[in-house]
């Protein structure tokens, strides 16, 4: 479904991806690896169109993402993000903040979401009145509210102690098994358990 | 509505956009407000009393004017004048008051500033206006090396004058040294006025005559008054202006983050924008708002400050108000929108991490 096709970046004069091509495949569990520093940020942001690359192309379901014609529409109906640092609102209740994210047509799910991931009872508070666990699964909620194709989640776990970790994990492998392709970078090599494929960056080239 | 949860939640933010709008706005409001007011006593003062000015010729300053009195027989003398009065303006220190208005007159021009109590100064005797009043319990009091007896209180829809102490003019000549500063000459026959102007021309070479209005307008203080002023309130409110566009760009950068977020979840710019506007709208109309009464409030309290003795006084002119408002919200909306704008055109993960910056 995402093809990617000769992506290199630069920040200034740095190149720190390097000619990277692969496909990933619908319904597919697929795991970033690498050190600090490899480059897993930049590709994910790459590939869920939140950064353009500085040369090469990417592909989805076929078509050019420079031809897509609404962006806005596309990241907001296609793609869920989940990211490091949760990046909720902070003048927004939890419910707000999903709402924010949502559809017209998809608010009516907003509360099951939160139902399944055990947070319907923080709706009206605010990020800063939660805890960090609770903050990261009201970003996976906020992702998963459109019922996109594609999940993608940098270090999704990055700031969650193990117990908490393992419940995102395990949110994000449900989201597979229904359908969704969900991709994650991480240096956490717990995920190996979840994932049905891996990429090594290293050094911004693929091992 | 999302722009006031962004208000309310970020109070410090908001207080501090608030307070820079309230504050440069309130500073251009007063400064101009002060001058035009100043400018609008004294013009009234000559403007009220008289449709022709003798002056001194080439004296510009009423302070400094001398025209001989007799003039005045002259004068009245001439066809369609219905009155004419002289007059004395000078400054001294009265008592322990360090400097205070003279106003020296002939008696037919009395009745222009009304008694409160007491009668009209005879010989030797002044009447006090009403703010001087209260800082006197005396009978008498010491005006350069003279003593006069106090004869009566007046009062004065002109501040200033009610700081002042009035004398009969020979009084006063004898204090300042002239028989006059100045004359005032009205007519019952508007259209003579110009006419009458040329034939007090041609009875003394010593004198410069005008209408009221035409010495207003041309007078060298209210000049450098109205000049000053627009210069000093033109740079209060430029760097006012200048100080809402930063402060509101500055936020703007610190919400970068947020806005980054948005943009990954899909909003659009216009998203973004349309909100900021009405965040930037509300608090600058509100802020104008609050500065408009706070100055309004201060206004009108300057005459009843014993200490500047009703001589600041301020009128708010309502084209300075709208041209103020106008220009606020023009600059708070640039401030804001236009660094919201090329900000919003950024990678949306770019504008996250100049955020966390
Ligand atoms: N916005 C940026 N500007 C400049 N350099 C960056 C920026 N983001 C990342 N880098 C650099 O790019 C390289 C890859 O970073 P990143 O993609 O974040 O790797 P990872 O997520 O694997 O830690 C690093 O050397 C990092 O310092
Ligand atoms: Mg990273």
């Amino acid at each position: 479904m995402i093809q990617a096709s000769h992506v290199s970046h630069f920040y200034g004069a740095e190149q720190v991806l390097f000619d990277l091509s692969f496909e990933i495949k619908s319904g597919e569990f697929l795991f970033l690896s690498g050190e600090s520093g490899s480059g897993k940020s930049t590709l994910l942001s790459i590939l869920s169109t939140l950064l353009k690359p500085s040369s090469g192309e990417l592909l989805i379901d076929g078509e050019s993402v420079e031809k897509i014609k609404n962006i806005d529409y596309f990241r907001q109906s296609k793609v869920g993000f989940v990211f490091q640092f949760h990046y909720l609102i902070n003048y927004l209740s939890v419910y707000e903040n999903i709402a924010l994210a949502a559809l017209e047509d998809k608010k009516q799910n907003i509360e099951k979401i939160l139902e399944e991931l055990g947070i319907l009872e923080l709706s009206s508070r605010y990020p800063n009145e939660i805890s960090g666990g609770q903050r990261q699964r009201v970003a996976l909620a906020r992702a998963l509210v459109n019922e996109p194709k594609i999940i993608f989640a940098d270090e999704p776990t990055g700031s969650l102690d193990s117990k908490n970790s393992q419940i995102v994990y395990g949110l994000l492998a449900q989201a597979v098994k229904r359908g969704t392709t969900v991709v994650v970078a991480s240096h956490d090599m717990q995920i190996e358990n979840y994932a049905t494929q891996i990429i090594r960056l290293k050094d911004g080239q693929i091992l | 509505m999302i722009s006031l949860k962004a208000l309310s939640k970020n109070s410090f933010k908001t207080l501090l956009i608030f307070s820079s709008i309230t504050i440069a706005v309130m500073a251009i409001f007063l400064i101009s407000s002060v001058s035009q007011g100043v400018i609008g006593m004294y013009s009234k003062m000559i403007n009220t009393d008289g449709d022709i000015i003798v002056t001194q010729k080439g004296i510009s300053d009423t302070f400094f004017s001398n025209v001989d009195i007799a003039l005045i027989q002259k004068i009245d003398a001439l066809p369609h004048v219905s009155s004419s009065y002289a007059m004395i303006v000078g400054a001294s220190p009265i008592g322990h008051i360090p400097i205070a208005g003279i106003y020296g007159t002939t008696a037919n021009h009395f009745p222009h500033y009304k008694l409160a109590e007491g009668v009209y100064p005879k010989e030797g005797e002044v009447i006090l206006g009403e703010n001087l009043a209260k800082q006197f319990v005396v009978k008498e009091i010491n005006i350069g090396n003279k003593k006069f007896t106090i004869s009566g209180v007046y009062s004065s829809e002109i501040g200033f004058e009610e700081g002042g102490v009035v004398m009969n003019i020979r009084d006063a000549g004898k204090l300042f040294n002239r028989s006059a500063s100045f004359l005032l000459v009205s007519s019952s026959s508007p259209s003579e006025i110009d006419a009458i102007v040329g034939k007090i021309s041609e009875l003394s070479s010593e004198v410069e005559v005008k209408t009221t209005q035409t010495f207003v307008k041309e007078y060298n203080q209210f000049k450098i008054i109205e000049n000053s002023s627009l210069v000093i309130s033109t740079l209060a409110f430029a760097m006012g202006l200048m100080g809402i566009a930063s402060v509101m760009s500055m936020i703007v950068n610190s919400r970068k983050e947020e806005f980054g977020i948005m943009r990954a979840l899909g909003k659009s710019r216009l998203f973004i924008i349309k909100n900021l506007f009405f965040e930037t709208l509300i608090m600058s109309i509100s802020a104008y708002i609050f500065a408009l009464l706070l100055s309004l409030g201060i206004l009108a309290m300057l005459p009843h400050i014993e200490m500047l003795q009703g001589y600041v006084n301020g009128t708010l002119s309502l084209s300075t108000a709208l041209y103020v408002f106008a220009s606020t919200i023009f600059m708070a909306l640039l401030g804001s929108l236009i660094p919201a704008w090329i900000a919003s055109k950024t990678d949306p993960i770019l504008l996250i991490n100049q955020g966390c910056a």
